[in-house]
């Protein structure tokens, strides 16, 4: 009795590392539902959807994972896709599908996933998932996403899986390439360029001169940009025509740097500013000193630019 | 297969298997994750040291005609989108002239041979159609024109293609300079193996599966692994045809269809270093062209008068070239540098090697020698006497890689773990396990570190793991300075070898009795693709104690048979090159004013991009924020005939610092000499050497900091520095640098291709690109 007991244990436990182990090999040739587990998600609408079925399935897809209540440098992350969102031009709910799944399943209700899509300005195609946190695991382990450390959920794996699941073709970046990049990717490389505008001259005779761009340029470009405009008008967040003047500089030093803070301790400026941006909060972007002082001077001179300009 | 429906004989069977799988590495709770994320590769029965070494098959060049062929067609057409042409067809294709005759300019006029067949497999439903595409997939117009075309017109040709795996035809057995006619590859000879490599099947062991078309993309689509043989002076060309399939998923769950291929380390003109940007497209094709050309042409021995810089004009003699002849080179490889994908796509075969000749590597032994007279600059080192250059009787080219299959035997990759993809069987020129015949007497091994992640500790030894001394004389490819002998103070064995680093060893065979067998074992540990965990005692290895990493242990055997009757070994003694004796080739330092005028750039690699998320693959320039690659990004823009510093930092940047991840950096087109390694000189391998790939991060032979010096010489344009972990390089741990005019302002524009051809995006630099930053503190 005890032997058959033993017995059974031990082909328990061989099955469970075969589901893992043999699956995990993306039998003949291709990474499909063999590959992909199917768990069951909610969606930020309450509605259950099956990972593969449902979401991956015939589709080019891209993938993040999020969480709702961060308050640094994750906004960032769903910034910096809506960037890629709107460059891809309505096509996202159509041949191309977005999808954010939280890593804190237990806070993220789909409440708390539809309030933090109304603070980004999130349109239709692009969809937030919530699910049972074992299940969330799995797929961050089969999209090769590193798992969470507990109670660091400020630094987790926060790269961007596209792909396109027909022809199995997948590419890990971050949200924080060039928004241009990721959606050339989505929109076109990922899906043998079928998409792409090929009637098109060749166009080699364009060059331009070299442009060295300045740091506060590049802080500008990889940090502001997917929130802000100089000139463009408000979206996400304000317009940064003359804030660097019209703003003493003092206060705006330190909202660069640790606008949380500032939050917490209700400077009246900043809770203003956060209201009237449907309370998406400005985050902080770990800048130091000299990149405050590197963003204001580059402000300055495209305020000078502008102006040079009429 | 799926084990789960696997059925069990009897009850004890199955115990028996429970056991068996339960105590397997890959048992999931098990630290090894080898191969990455599947379970152990099956050998079909095939055992060790029971199929012969196949050696690297020559392309062979044809002199480029000088009128365009009448009659000659275009690539053959497909039957379906998941396949190429077949076979016999892609050979008599290549079996053909070259045509049309290549050009200074990308051939944009012709339409790609496969438009019609792309329109309907691509474009479905028809919402669009390929209005326009070109033959060749070379970006348009004067940025990747070739460069002083008319200086250096290619005299030679060779053409390939990318295919995917099938029989070999014989296609190139008239194409090997030894013709099978000579020396050990004559009838009677060692390397015969009846005059042809037809019916060559690609599989890993006879007892294995044939592998499919799409599981293994290689030249030709054959094997055995392909090698060119160039020599200074004699400018190649090679055309490389794309016959992959045009279906994107056609690939056996791995692999890409857009190709570009990189000349690692030549010095080559930037349109031929196959940028990652600047790839092609089934059905077209791209002219690289290669001057070999030796470094310092322009400012160098100008009259062509050094008698060290020369190359064999093959009937034994000498043409004198000009150029400094301290910057030949001699062991390359060249292979996929496909942006995303590129260590897909050369685990999947898109690899071949280079052997570079000249005077003082021509390839001959015993003819006008070094060691006879000083006089002479014929090093002779292990090759062999039949031919006037290029004799490979006992100069052996070795590509070592770890592969993985799946339970059908077809080679496997998993593309979503992307901390490094580790394969649990070594390979040696893509077989499993094979022995090879060797004569005693010294043997000249060409090794080449061919896997995506895998680091090595390589050794020669007995069965039962006594070592045998043997000599380095290249490191990465190049002749160094002095030979250095193994084991020495600084490391028994060869030191660690990261991805793409060769190292050119001689051996000699007569310090055992004839009939010894000899294995080659690999000694490195991984756990997983990071990096590697450490060297193992080779005692625990040969005893059966160590059960670890499957990559560990003999990969390879040597069995000695006596010399040849009436032959002798007639090449030099790396003795007498060693440490204080005579010099193989000497290093050209940079003089104390080069240093002093010298620009610096700091790359550092590792975590970080300036966030405080995980994100470990960027590169931050001269304490600029964290990248990933952005092929319109000119991080560095050296100028033209000048020297700078280079500092790779690994982590935080401190000197020994470790972020917990290996990084192998290949830096393009320049050879480097290393300054200090964490601030000390290198070890003695790296004291005489010219590298191209330089380790930073954990490893028995690394350090967390390296300093290099650089030339920038002869050539313009794009090119690049990446870690060559080649999953880490996947995800943009590469940056591109440019070689500009003095007081060039107008940036090379960054190619996009398409399906219709390729188009150019502005470009843009890094604000310390031309003048560099600081040298971080404590460095040269």
């Amino acid at each position: 009795m005890k032997r058959a007991a033993t017995w059974f244990a031990a082909l328990v436990l061989l099955t469970a590392w075969l589901a893992t182990e043999v699956s995990a090999a993306g039998a003949e040739g291709g990474w499909h539902g063999n590959y992909f587990p199917n768990v069951v998600l909610t969606t930020q609408d309450g509605k259950k959807v099956k990972f593969y079925d449902d979401l991956l399935r015939g589709k080019t897809v891209s993938i993040n994972f999020i969480y709702t209540s961060c308050g640094d440098i994750c906004p960032l992350d769903t910034a910096q896709l809506r960037q890629v969102y709107t460059r891809l031009d309505g096509r996202v709910g159509k041949d191309i599908f977005m999808y954010s799944i939280s890593i804190d399943p237990e806070r993220d209700t789909p409440k708390a996933l539809k309030r933090y899509m109304h603070s980004f300005d999130i349109g239709p195609g692009w969809t937030f998932l919530t699910g049972k946190r074992k299940d969330i695991e799995l797929l961050q382990k089969r999209l090769g996403i590193r798992p969470n450390t507990p109670g660091k959920l400020k630094e987790h794996d926060t790269r961007l899986i596209m792909g396109n699941e027909p022809n199995g073709s997948w590419v890990k970046r971050t949200p924080y390439d060039d928004p241009k990049i990721l959606a050339d990717l989505l929109g076109e490389s990922l899906t043998n360029f079928a998409s792409s505008n090929n009637d098109s001259g060749l166009s080699y005779d364009k060059a331009v001169q070299v442009t060295a761009g300045t740091r506060g340029n590049y802080l500008y470009r990889t940090r502001c940009d997917s929130c802000h405009t100089i000139g463009g008008g408000d979206r996400l967040g304000p317009d940064l025509a003359g804030v660097a003047t019209s703003r003493p500089k003092a206060w705006l030093l330190r909202w660069i740097k640790e606008p949380d803070k500032m939050l917490k301790e209700k400077d009246p400026v900043a809770v203003a500013l956060t209201k009237r941006f449907r309370n998406l909060p400005m985050p902080n972007l770990s800048l130091n000193d000299d990149d405050a002082e590197a963003l204001i001077d580059y402000l300055k001179a495209e305020d000078k630019r502008r102006a040079d300009a009429k | 297969m799926r084990i789960t429906t696997m059925g069990c004989a009897t009850k004890a069977a199955c115990a028996v298997t429970i056991t068996m799988l339960l105590s397997s590495t890959a048992f999931a709770a098990s630290p090894f994750d080898i191969p990455t994320g599947a379970s152990p590769s099956p050998v079909f029965g095939a055992l060790p040291w029971s199929q012969e070494l196949q050696l690297f098959e020559e392309f062979g060049t044809t002199p480029v005609p000088t009128t365009d062929c009448v009659g000659c067609t275009a690539l053959p057409p497909v039957q379906s989108c998941t396949s190429g042409p077949t076979g016999a067809s892609l050979d008599t294709f290549l079996k053909q002239t070259i045509y049309p005759l290549p050009g200074r300019n990308a051939n944009v006029g012709g339409l790609n041979p496969w438009h019609t067949k792309i329109n309907d497999c691509v474009y479905v439903p028809a919402s669009k159609t390929l209005v326009a595409s070109v033959a060749e997939g070379r970006p348009s117009g004067e940025w990747f024109a070739h460069q002083r075309w008319g200086e250096f017109k290619p005299s030679v040709y060779f053409q390939s293609a990318q295919a995917g795996a099938r029989s070999n035809g014989g296609l190139r057995d008239t194409k090997q300079r030894h013709g099978y006619a000579v020396g050990e590859f004559k009838i009677g000879g060692l390397y015969y193996r009846g005059g042809t490599t037809k019916y060559t099947m690609p599989r890993f062991h006879p007892k294995m599966p044939v592998q499919d078309p799409n599981s293994v993309w290689t030249f030709d689509g054959t094997l055995p692994p392909k090698l060119l043989m160039a020599r200074y002076g004699e400018s190649v060309l090679f055309r490389h045809f794309n016959a992959l399939p045009i279906d994107q998923g056609a690939n056996m769950g791995f692999g890409r269809h857009t190709i570009t291929t990189h000349y690692h380390n030549g010095h080559h003109p930037a349109e031929s270093d196959g940028y990652t940007s600047a790839y092609f497209f089934p059905g077209e094709y791209y002219d690289y062209r290669w001057p070999m050309v030796l470094a310092g042409y322009d400012t160098i021995n100008t009259g062509a008068t050094d008698p060290h810089a020369g190359t064999p004009n093959g009937a034994g003699g000498t043409t004198l070239i000009r150029g400094d002849w301290r910057e030949t080179m001699s062991t390359h490889w060249f292979h996929d540098h496909m942006l995303d994908y590129t260590a897909q796509n050369v685990y999947k075969g898109n690899a071949a090697m280079a052997n570079l000749y000249s005077a003082v590597d021509r390839g001959r032994e015993g003819w006008r020698c070094n060691y006879q007279n000083p006089v002479n600059v014929n090093l002779c080192l292990p090759s062999g006497t039949a031919l006037d250059w290029g004799n490979r009787d006992y100069d052996v080219n070795l590509a070592i890689a770890d592969k993985a299959w799946d339970q059908s035997g077809q080679l496997f990759f998993n593309i979503f773990n992307t901390d490094g993809f580790l394969g649990d069987r070594m390979t040696v020129n893509w077989q499993y396990k094979p022995f090879m015949n060797v004569r005693a007497r010294r043997y000249r091994f060409r090794i080449l570190n061919a896997s995506v992640s895998r680091f090595f500790k390589l050794t020669i030894a007995t069965a039962t793991g006594q070592r045998v001394p043997f000599y380095m004389v290249g490191n990465d490819g190049n002749i160094m300075e002095h030979a250095v002998a193994f084991p020495n103070a600084q490391s028994q064995d060869l030191p660690e070898q990261g991805i793409a680093e060769r190292y050119d060893i001689v051996v000699d065979f007569k310090q055992v009795p004839v009939g010894t067998k000899l294995y080659v074992y690999n000694l490195m540990e991984h756990k997983n693709g990071r990096k590697p965990t450490g060297a193992i005692p080779i005692a625990d290895v040969v005893a059966g104690r160590y059960t670890g990493d499957p990559a560990v242990g003999a990969i390879m055997e040597f069995r000695v048979v006596a010399l040849a009757a009436g032959t002798s070994d007639q090449s030099m003694n790396p003795a007498d090159y060693v440490e204080g004796k005579k010099q193989m080739i000497p290093l050209p330092r940079a003089t104390a004013a080069e240093m002093a005028a010298a620009r610096h750039h700091t790359f550092e690699f590792g975590r970080s991009g300036g966030t405080s998320d995980e994100n470990p693959w960027t590169i931050k320039t001269d304490g600029g924020p964290g990248f990933n690659m952005d092929s319109k990004r000119v991080s560095a823009a050296p100028t033209k005939d000048t020297l700078e510093i280079w500092h790779l930092r690994n982590g935080d940047g401190g000197a020994g610092a470790d972020d917990g991840w290996s990084h192998p950096v290949h830096i393009h087109f320049e050879e480097g000499i290393i300054l200090a390694r964490n601030g000390l000189p290198p070890p003695v391998w790296e004291k005489w050497a010219r590298k191209d790939v330089y380790r930073i991060g954990p490893g028995p032979d690394n350090s967390g900091t390296v300093d290099i010096a650089l030339r920038f010489r002869e050539f313009m344009g794009t090119f690049m520095e990446h870690c060559h972990n080649t999953q880490h390089e996947d995800h943009a741990m590469l940056l591109r640098w440019d070689i500009r005019n003095p007081g060039q302002t107008i940036a090379i524009p960054s190619p996009k291709a398409t399906w219709a051809g390729v188009e150019y995006e502005d470009t843009y630099d890094l604000e310390t690109a031309v003048n560099g930053a600081p040298p971080p503190a404590g460095a040269p």
